[in-house]
């Protein structure tokens, strides 16, 4: 039998809507970030697709009447071939713990699932080596305390979460999301909290990494103007914090900010009490909530200072960041004017 | 002599053929990490054969990843030796050392 393999760039709206259609008929839905599918063609008919989204190959299906014909291991070789050609050397899969077998022969390990429903593989030993990596930063103590935080920009409230942190704890390990997805980029996000925090001493600063509140282990958290909330997908990045991360490190606490105005962070916030503490082979994490710091009777939050950016109020902006963010938005603003 | 090296791959995953992946380590030495169909019977000698195949073409400081799925031993070799030349984007082999 022979198939004819092709690629669908995002570009190509009728082609995609056909992909769509095939994935309908096998009772997937087509996810909106994937940027080139391959698809398998017999007869002018679809019958097998794959998706590129960044590192991570989704909406991989088969027709039922192809499966046993190999034609899982042709898709496959050439998928990878366009994520390789794209520059995409490590990649994850999300599938059904059914298919584990199909992708490990693909060369994929498993690293985590969620609910029996999902699991997260990848092509390469990376988390073996985070691991490795994050060992040489722990500090044992009674209270070993940890933050994950996007920081879109550092603020006043960030900085009260962490001091309170570093107050209760012997030492707190503060991950910094690394995928550029947020309105300022990775790097700045970085420096602002670096130079913001450098007087307290119990404290790593690390750099996130693919393994925590990612595109691969939580791609939801990146589309929350949707207001999508995805359980499954909660839960893979919270096992994989408490199973792989947590115990390299020692960490028995975690702080978050109580979260009164984005759904989807209070639904993490929530699960993550009870998935942190659940009854498990590795030792529970417990979540301490802390509430907010306010200015002006409302709460201090990201979201709040890229608003007021938005609406050019550059003065408001100043008593709810520290200096070094205050530096940052007031160039940010200047440039945009000029170019106005 | 040490060449520089890029990430690079060959074959497919297909029955009968083999998948290899050549990626640049920091270390010295060669790594082979194998998953093959045949690997109780002839995973020592694929083993073998991409070490060699890899030593013959003086190259140092990778890992090589294949996926096997019961290839015959040239084919291997063949892939091996493409996915080297694609890592190293060298369009033409050295001959005579192959």
């Amino acid at each position: 039998m022979s198939f004819i393999f092709s690629e669908v760039p995002h570009t190509s709206t009728v082609r995609r809507q056909k992909v769509k259609n095939f994935l309908q008929s096998v009772d997937l839905e087509m996810s909106e970030d994937v940027e080139i599918f391959v698809i398998a063609k017999e007869d002018d008919r679809i019958v097998a697709c794959g998706g590129l989204s960044g590192k991570v190959l989704k909406n991989i299906a088969l027709d039922e009447s192809m499966r046993g014909e190999g034609l899982a291991l042709s898709l496959m070789s050439e998928l990878l071939k366009v994520a390789f050609r794209e520059g995409r050397h490590d990649l994850f899969v999300f599938t059904k713990p059914d298919f584990q077998e199909v992708f490990e022969s693909c060369g994929f390990k498993y690293i985590e699932q969620s609910k029996h429903q999902v699991i997260l593989m990848e092509n390469s030993y990376n988390i073996d080596l985070y691991k490795k990596h994050l060992r040489k930063y722990k500090h044992t103590g009674n209270v070993v305390g940890s933050i994950v935080m996007n920081c879109n920009p550092f603020t006043l409230g960030h900085r009260y979460l962490v001091e309170q942190a570093c107050e209760r704890s012997f030492w707190v390990h503060l991950f910094v999301v690394k995928e550029d997805a947020s309105f300022f980029k990775f790097k700045d996000r970085y420096k602002l909290i670096y130079e913001s925090l450098e007087d307290l001493k119990n404290l790593t600063i690390h750099e996130g990494s693919d393994y925590i509140i990612s595109k691969a282990t939580f791609p939801t958290y990146f589309i929350k103007d949707k207001a999508q909330i995805n359980s499954l997908y909660t839960e893979l990045d919270l096992n994989i914090f408490r199973n792989h991360l947590a115990p390299q490190l020692g960490i028995t606490h975690r702080y978050v900010g109580n979260e009164p105005l984005c759904v989807v962070t209070n639904e993490y916030n929530q699960q993550m009490k009870k998935l942190l503490t659940a009854p498990s082979e590795f030792p529970p994490i417990e979540v301490i909530e802390l509430g907010r710091i306010e200015y002006g009777g409302e709460p201090i939050s990201a979201s709040r200072v890229r608003k007021l950016m938005q609406e050019n109020r550059l003065e408001e902006i100043a008593p709810l960041v520290p200096p070094p963010t205050y530096a940052l938005i007031a160039k940010m603003m200047s440039k945009e004017e000029e170019v106005q | 002599m040490s060449k520089k090296l890029e990430t690079a791959h060959a074959g497919t995953l297909e029955s009968s053929d083999a998948f290899v992946r050549v990626i640049p380590i920091d270390a010295k030495g060669i790594e082979i990490e194998l998953e093959s169909s045949v690997e109780e019977i002839y995973g020592d000698a694929i083993r073998a054969l991409v070490l060699e195949t890899v030593t013959t073409m003086g190259i140092e400081g990778v890992k090589l990843i294949v996926q096997d799925k019961g290839a015959l031993d040239y084919v291997i070799k063949a892939r091996v030796q493409t996915a080297i030349l694609r890592a190293l984007g060298e369009p033409e082999p050295d001959w005579s050392v192959l």
